[in-house]
């Protein structure tokens, strides 16, 4: 037995071995390079019409309906179209299937023209039947992208080209809701895949039916998906294939985007930054985020103390901003300035910013009587950098006598809490999916939001109730913004929040990659149709 | 034998419905709610209430476990809350993955393990005895997240010999579907290709992974060797002038793997649950990196099936243990 063992292991071990000394299998080697099989080099010249994109993490469900994820998102959007979409870098929007659409004096109707002649992958037309249905088929899965829509009231088809959405009451953003990946439009044809009353779920999670400019044609589980061309789109980009693989390690990332084997690395951490800037191939995009780092102060059902806005300007004035955004960002961060960031329309430099400023804190903290205060700061493993920053932040306050005890929990545990309130100080991360002020103001600060929804320092004022219901409802932009102005003046005041940083947005590409233009309102997806290598 | 077989796998299912049953209500007592995972990161009441009803989760636990179990029984294990697809479905798709990761790393680790362990054993206290030392016990010394970079850095940063990360060369297509196990799916429809790219992919990882497991088989097989070695009837081969290959192999290796054989069926299931940080690393699609990911989602039903796939791995693991005991050791037979 042990004869015929070592046998095995000397036939096991020299094919191996064989296999192992030829060519690079992983690299994409170009179409006209045959494997030359005495070769040790491995080929790493990648085809100039195909983008390998290297991501952390695999894709969830694909269903515009169901997916709540970026990482699904940056798929859905290329391979599907919606009814308006965002204009270059910025949040302005554009036409998309809609070549123009009109509001009604009340808001409350909205009429879009759609553009003839799009194409579903499979040939259907996208026509106003297709958009009504797409959209009552979201709304009938009511899972979260229905909870956005929850203000559509009835969709009417008009003509087979004109489409007129009625909504129960006036909700300014709904056009930027539209552009985000909610509003993608599905093929009807997606009810023939249904199994048990699911309108298509299963199907649509691994598969894609839309009219972009791509196809999902290849998915290899936990191993890289393949977008190839839509031949009925209107758009013909240059890129023909997409390939997104998934590659967990950032030194395994660094080392493919180094050898030409990826052009996109996703996910690697600001620590490893800096040695990518070293290499002569690559090229790293840093643009201003509309991510935002901040710390929840529950006002309600917290330590006592922190119901004393005082208290809470005290915690505001110990954080040392800057010391923090270097030793927890390296500096790829700016501080806020006013809850709405950098890149939104109301965002304003005129209101107030806390400063460090440890007298000022003490001096706050003595008034309202909670020197020795002892409170706890909840966060989870989610965010890579929040056991730092949680440590930063616990220093700092214990510069003013305020001690910190960290509680770490998973992240499941951590929403939980969150929601019901359970803690005192707590790390969120927040990002728009819409590109209006709402997305910061109302969710944040209106106390119908209580809870995860948004309002997670359970902060309640009746007069900020109002004027943010107030704004929500005029579809005047410029008095929506004097609004805004107002609410986030009593804000600062109130402290129910540290708003800490706002994060950049970092990525390294070869320098081969051309035409990506970094939308924040789109993180994580990219313009594939203009993109070139 | 057979009978032992037969009873053993009927206490399979005593086994499968004790892991069910703990699994289930220890992972419904863990606080979150899977509900606001797949709502996203704002979720209003409404929406979640919504999901909980489509989920089942408004119901109390011993009904939702009596669904489960109903559905368990009619071969259903639910539908991801992560992924929305069938579990079966995903299983399917990653299991095969790391158990073929698993069984390489672990004939790697038995074909340097137990040479390595004789070697050790018969030039005890020499320079090759130090050697296997040192060698083997790198390997449950170095973490794998490091050995898996130094070996990644290597083999594809430095000499570009092997690929860093999957299964298969992105622009194959696996081999058709046959076991899951793409080197004998590829081997069964004679795709060259793929099974070139699937021995290249799976060469690195494998190492790395039987690496950690080879200390504890090596330094099993040295100290049986040494104490069979040392008993009475070796002498009297030795004395009968038995000498060499004939009498390490047939005569001491024989008896000295029936201990050794408890510890590699121990070392497989550690293969088996190890694998995550090795997946992690390689980038290879297997259950290591679906499974964290499911527990931080709190996706039951994908973490129910799997708990049961690898409970039945165990005693399955464990039955092919007790039954190689037996055709080593004859007298174990009865």
């Amino acid at each position: 037995m042990i004869k015929k063992l070592s046998y095995c292991f000397f036939i096991i071990i020299s094919v191996i071995f064989l296999a192992a000394c030829q060519e690079n299998a992983n690299a994409p080697s170009d179409s006209t390079t045959e494997n030359d099989s005495n070769s040790n080099e491995s080929t790493t010249t990648s085809k100039s019409d195909q983008l390998v994109v290297a991501m952390p993490a695999d894709v969830t469900s694909l269903d515009p309906a169901v997916s709540m994820d970026n990482t699904a998102w940056k798929i859905i959007y290329n391979t599907y179209e919606r009814l308006v979409d965002y204009d270059g870098a910025t949040t302005n929007i554009k036409p998309g299937l809609a070549k123009e659409w009109k509001v009604s004096e009340d808001g409350k109707t909205w009429t879009f023209y759609l553009e003839d002649g799009h194409l579903f992958s499979d040939g259907t037309p996208v026509d106003a039947e297709a958009v009504k249905a797409s959209f009552e088929r979201t709304l009938a899965v009511d899972n979260g992208p229905a909870g956005v829509f929850s203000m559509i009231s009835e969709i009417k088809v008009e003509d087979p080209l004109t489409v007129t959405f009625v909504l129960s009451e006036t909700f300014p953003p709904f056009l930027s809701t539209l552009a985000a990946n909610y509003g993608n439009i599905v093929n009807p044809k997606v009810l023939e895949h249904e199994v048990d009353g699911d309108l298509g779920q299963n199907y649509l999670a691994s598969n894609t039916m839309g009219s972009g400019p791509y196809k999902l044609t290849e998915w290899k589980k936990g191993d890289s998906l393949k977008l190839e061309l839509n031949e009925h789109s209107k758009l013909k980009p240059s890129i023909t294939t997409v390939l997104f693989r998934v590659v967990s390690d950032p030194s395994v990332q660094r080392l493919q985007l180094e050898k030409g084997e990826i052009d996109i690395a996703e996910g690697i951490p600001v620590d490893q930054i800096d040695t990518l800037k070293e290499l002569d191939n690559v090229t790293i995009l840093q643009e201003p985020s509309l991510a935002v780092d901040y710390v929840y102060i529950n006002n309600k059902n917290g330590n006592p103390a922190l119901q004393d806005a005082r208290v809470r300007q005290a915690l505001n004035y110990a954080i040392d901003y800057d010391s923090l955004v270097s030793a927890v960002q390296l500096g790829y961060a700016t501080q806020m300035h006013g809850p709405i960031p950098d890149g939104i329309w109301g965002h304003d430099k005129s209101v107030k910013q806390y400063n460090y400023d440890v007298e000022k804190a003490k001096q706050l903290l003595a008034e309202a009587g909670a020197e020795d205060l002892t409170i706890s700061l909840l966060y989870s493993d989610n965010k890579t950098w929040w056991e730092t920053e949680a440590l930063a932040i616990q220093s700092n306050l214990a510069d003013i006598g305020v001690t910190v005890k960290l509680n770490k929990v998973a992240y499941a545990t951590s929403r939980e809490m969150m929601d019901k309130g359970e803690f005192d100080l707590a790390l969120g991360v927040w990002s728009p999916d819409f590109g209006d002020p709402y997305m910061f103001m109302n969710y944040w600060f209106d106390s119908s939001y209580h809870g995860l929804a948004g309002n997670r320092s359970f902060y309640t004022n009746s007069e900020v109730d109002k004027l943010l219901r107030e704004a929500a409802t005029n579809n005047d932009q410029e008095a929506r913004q004097s609004i805004y102005k107002q609410v986030q003046d009593i804000v600062l005041e109130d402290a129910p929040y540290i708003l800490l940083y706002q994060k950049d947005f970092i990525l390294p590409m070869s320098k081969e990659v051309k035409g990506f233009v970094y939308n924040p309102m789109l993180e994580s997806m990219y313009n594939l149709q203009d993109m070139s290598k | 034998m057979l009978k032992m077989i037969a009873k053993r796998l009927g206490l399979l299912i005593f086994v499968i419905f004790g892991v069910t049953l703990v699994t289930f209500f220890m992972s419904h007592v863990i606080p979150g709610d899977p509900a606001s995972m797949m709502a996203g990161q704002r979720a209003s009441e409404e929406t979640l209430q919504s999901i909980r009803a489509q989920l089942g989760l408004d119901q109390p636990v011993w009904i939702q476990y009596f669904y489960y179990m109903s559905d368990l029984l009619s071969g259903d294990l639910g539908t991801s809350i992560r992924t929305q697809r069938p579990v079966v479905e995903d299983l399917m798709t990653f299991f095969p993955a790391t158990l073929e990761l698993a069984i390489v790393a672990f004939i790697i680790a038995i074909l340097i393990g137990i040479p390595l362990g004789v070697l050790a054993a018969i030039k005890k206290n020499t320079f090759w005895d130090h050697l296997s030392r040192v060698f083997s016990i790198g390997g449950v010394s170095i973490p794998v997240f490091f050995s898996g970079l130094i070996a990644i850095l290597f083999f594809y940063g430095i000499l570009g010999w092997l690929p860093s990360n999957g299964r298969i060369s992105v622009d194959l297509n696996p081999p058709t579907h046959i076991t899951g196990f793409y080197i004998i799916d590829s081997l069964l429809t004679f795709d060259m290709a793929a099974l070139k790219s699937s021995l290249q992919h799976i060469l690195l990882p494998a190492l790395v992974l039987s690496y950690a497991q080879l200390a504890i088989i090596t330094r099993q097989v040295r100290a049986s060797m040494l104490e069979v070695m040392n008993q009475e009837y070796i002498r009297t081969a030795i004395a009968n002038g038995i000498k060499g290959r004939l009498l390490i192999i047939s005569y001491a290796l024989r008896n000295a793997l029936i201990p050794t054989v408890t510890v590699i069926g121990v070392a497989f299931g550690s293969l088996l649950g190890g694998a995550v940080v090795t997946e992690t690393i390689f980038g290879w699609p297997g259950m290591g990196k679906f499974v964290v990911d499911s527990i931080e989602y709190l996706d039951f039903p994908a973490m129910m099936g799997f708990t049961i796939v690898i409970s039945i791995g165990y005693v399955l693991i464990n039955l092919i243990v007790d039954i190689i005991y037996g055709l080593l050791n004859p007298q174990l037979k009865r």
